[in-house]
C-alpha cells in the first residue's frame, strides 16, 4: 500500500505521530507544556467517545423502549439517575440503593461460575498427572503442586508460622514471589510492545519504512 | 575512579535508557533481524482448535480491548480473522470496549475478504457495543436475543439469517475474546463453566498465565505480539507481527543487559562501602 495521500488520513497520521512524541518528551526530556497538551487531547478524546457511544446505548437501550412505552425500562434508567445523589451531601444515601444493587447483581454472577473455574477446576488441574509425560511434564508437575501447597500454606492465619508451617509458608512466600516477578516482566513485555507500535508508526510516517 | 564507574553503571539516568530503547526498537524495522519464534502449544491450540471448524460453525469473535492495545493485540485479531476466513467459518462480533469501531475497521482492512468473499447477515454480522461488562456477558449466554435488538448498523436481529442461528452460547462453536483485561474470566465463568462453550483467548502478555490457571476451561491462549507472530506462522502468511517480534526481542536483551549492568554496579558500590 503506498504512502497516503488522502488529506484526512494523512493529516491523522501526523496528529498521532506529533502527539506520541509530545508525550514521549515526558521521559525522554522532561515535563513540557507540550506533554500537558498531549495528555489533555489524549484524556478529552477517550471522554468523549465515551460519551457519544454511551448516549448511544442509553438511546437503544432505554429511551427508544421507553418511548415504545415498555415501562420496565424506567426501573434501570431511574436506579441509573440515582447514581447521580453521589456529590450532595444530604441526598448522598440514596445513591447507596443502585449501587447495592450493582454490586449485588455483579457477586452474584461472579460466584456461579467463580466455584468451578477458579477452585474446583484449578485443584484438580494441579493434582492432575501430566499425560504421555516426559520428564519436563514430571518436573512441572511437581513444581506447580509444590508452589500451589506452599502458596495456600502461606495464607494460613489461624496459626502461627512456626514448627511444621515455617518451612511451607516461607516456601510459600517465595513462590507467590516468583510468580509477582513474572507477572512483572509480562507488564514490562506488554510496555515494550506498545513501545514499538509508536517507533514503528514513526518510522513509517517520517518514511523511513514503507507504509502498510 | 572505578568507584565512579560502578557507580555510574547503578544509577544510570532513565532518560539515556529510554534514548536507548528508543533507537534499539527502531533498527529491527528498519534492517529486520528475523530472530526465530518457535511455536507455543497454547497458540498452536488454539490453530488446531480453528482448524477443526468450518462453514457449518460459527465463531464469536468478542473485542474488550481498546485501540490504544493495537501494538500488542492487532497481529493476532488479524491472523486469527484471517485463518477464520479461509476456514470459511461464520463469524458473529461484538465487544465492549467504546472504541472497538475503529478496531473492526483496522480488521476489515487488513482482511478484505470479510467484505469481498463474506456475505454481511449471512456469513459474518456486528452486533456492535454492549455495556454491563460481567451481566452483559452472563446475559449473553442465556439469551443473546434479549440484549440485541438489532445489529450495529440498525438492521432488527430478526433480519439477520445468522442470528437466526445464535439464540444462546451454545450455538456458538467457539468463542475467540480480544482481551485486555478480566472479560475472559467472565466467559471462563458463564459460557465455559456454565454451557460448555470452548474459549479461546486473544491477550495480552500479562495474560500469559492464563492458561496455567486455567487448563480445563481455555483451549489456548495467544499470548500479545509474540502470540501474533506465531500464528502468523501457522497459517502461512508472515505479518506485523513478526516483525515487531524483532523489535521487541531487542527490547528484552537491552533490557537484560541493563539489569545485569545496574546489579554488578549496586553490588560493586556496597562492596566497595564495606
Amino acid at each position: 500500500m503506498p504512502y497516503p495521500t488522502d488529506p484526512l488520513l494523512l493529516s491523522g497520521a501526523w496528529a498521532s505521530v506529533i502527539l506520541t512524541l509530545m508525550v514521549y518528551s515526558y521521559v525522554l526530556f522532561k515535563e513540557t507544556p507540550l506533554f500537558r497538551f498531549a495528555e489533555h487531547t489524549y484524556i478529552s478524546a477517550s471522554l468523549a467517545i465515551s460519551v457519544i457511544v454511551s448516549y448511544g446505548t442509553l438511546e437503544k437501550n432505554a429511551f427508544i423502549p421507553l418511548s415504545k412505552g415498555d415501562l420496565t425500562y424506567l426501573i434501570p434508567v431511574v436506579l441509573g439517575v440515582l447514581l447521580y445523589t453521589l456529590p450532595f451531601r444530604q441526598v448522598r444515601w440514596v445513591s447507596r440503593y443502585p449501587l447495592a444493587f450493582v454490586v449485588g447483581v455483579g457477586t452474584g454472577l461472579a460466584i456461579r461460575g467463580a466455584v468451578h473455574a477458579q477452585m474446583v477446576a484449578q485443584v484438580l488441574a494441579a493434582i492432575t498427572l501430566p499425560k504421555a509425560p516426559q520428564p519436563i511434564d514430571w518436573f512441572n508437575f511437581f513444581f506447580s503442586l509444590i508452589a500451589f501447597l506452599t502458596s495456600t500454606s502461606y495464607f494460613i492465619f489461624t496459626r502461627e508460622h512456626v514448627g511444621l508451617l515455617k518451612i511451607p509458608t516461607k516456601l510459600g512466600r517465595y513462590m507467590i514471589m516468583l510468580a509477582l516477578g513474572s507477572y512483572f516482566g509480562n507488564t514490562i513485555l506488554f510496555r515494550m510492545a506498545m513501545l514499538s507500535g509508536r517507533v514503528e508508526e514513526i518510522l513509517k510516517v517520517f518514511k523511513i519504512i514503507p507504509w502498510p | 575512579m572505578s568507584k565512579n564507574i560502578w557507580s555510574k553503571m547503578a544509577e544510570v539516568d532513565r532518560r539515556v535508557l529510554y534514548w536507548v530503547m528508543f533507537i534499539a526498537l527502531a533498527i529491527p524495522f528498519i534492517s529486520p533481524i528475523g530472530l526465530p519464534v518457535p511455536v507455543t502449544e497454547t497458540t498452536k491450540a488454539v490453530y488446531d482448535k480453528v482448524e477443526t471448524l468450518g462453514p457449518k460453525n460459527i465463531a464469536l469473535f468478542s473485542i474488550a480491548g481498546g485501540v490504544s492495545a493495537w501494538p500488542e493485540i492487532a497481529p493476532s485479531m488479524v491472523a486469527v480473522m484471517r485463518h477464520l476466513v479461509k476456514r470459511e467459518v461464520k463469524i458473529v462480533v461484538w465487544g465492549f470496549f467504546v472504541d472497538q469501531d475503529i478496531t473492526l475497521d483496522m480488521i476489515l482492512t487488513n482482511v478484505p475478504e470479510l467484505k469481498t468473499k463474506y456475505k454481511y447477515g449471512e456469513d459474518w454480522v456486528y452486533m456492535g457495543y454492549i455495556a454491563g461488562a460481567e451481566t452483559a456477558v452472563a446475559q449473553l449466554a442465556s439469551d443473546v436475543h434479549a440484549v440485541f435488538k438489532a445489529d450495529k448498523y440498525g438492521t432488527t436481529i430478526d433480519k439477520l439469517p445468522l442470528m437466526q442461528r445464535v439464540k444462546t452460547a451454545k450455538d456458538i462453536d467457539l468463542v475467540l475474546t480480544v482481551d485486555t483485561g478480566s472479560y475472559i474470566l467472565y466467559y471462563i465463568r458463564h459460557w465455559n463453566v456454565g454451557k460448555g462453550v470452548p474459549v479461546a483467548e486473544i491477550g495480552i502478555a500479562m495474560q500469559a498465565d492464563m492458561i496455567v490457571y486455567y487448563p480445563v476451561n481455555l483451549v489456548g491462549v495467544m499470548i500479545g505480539v509474540r502470540g501474533g507472530a506465531e500464528y502468523e506462522k501457522l497459517i502461512g502468511r508472515l505479518a506485523d507481527g513478526t516483525v515487531r517480534m524483532d523489535a521487541i526481542n531487542v527490547s528484552h536483551i537491552l533490557f537484560i543487559i541493563a539489569i545485569v549492568l545496574a546489579n554488578i554496579g549496586f553490588i560493586m558500590v556496597r562492596r566497595m562501602k564495606k
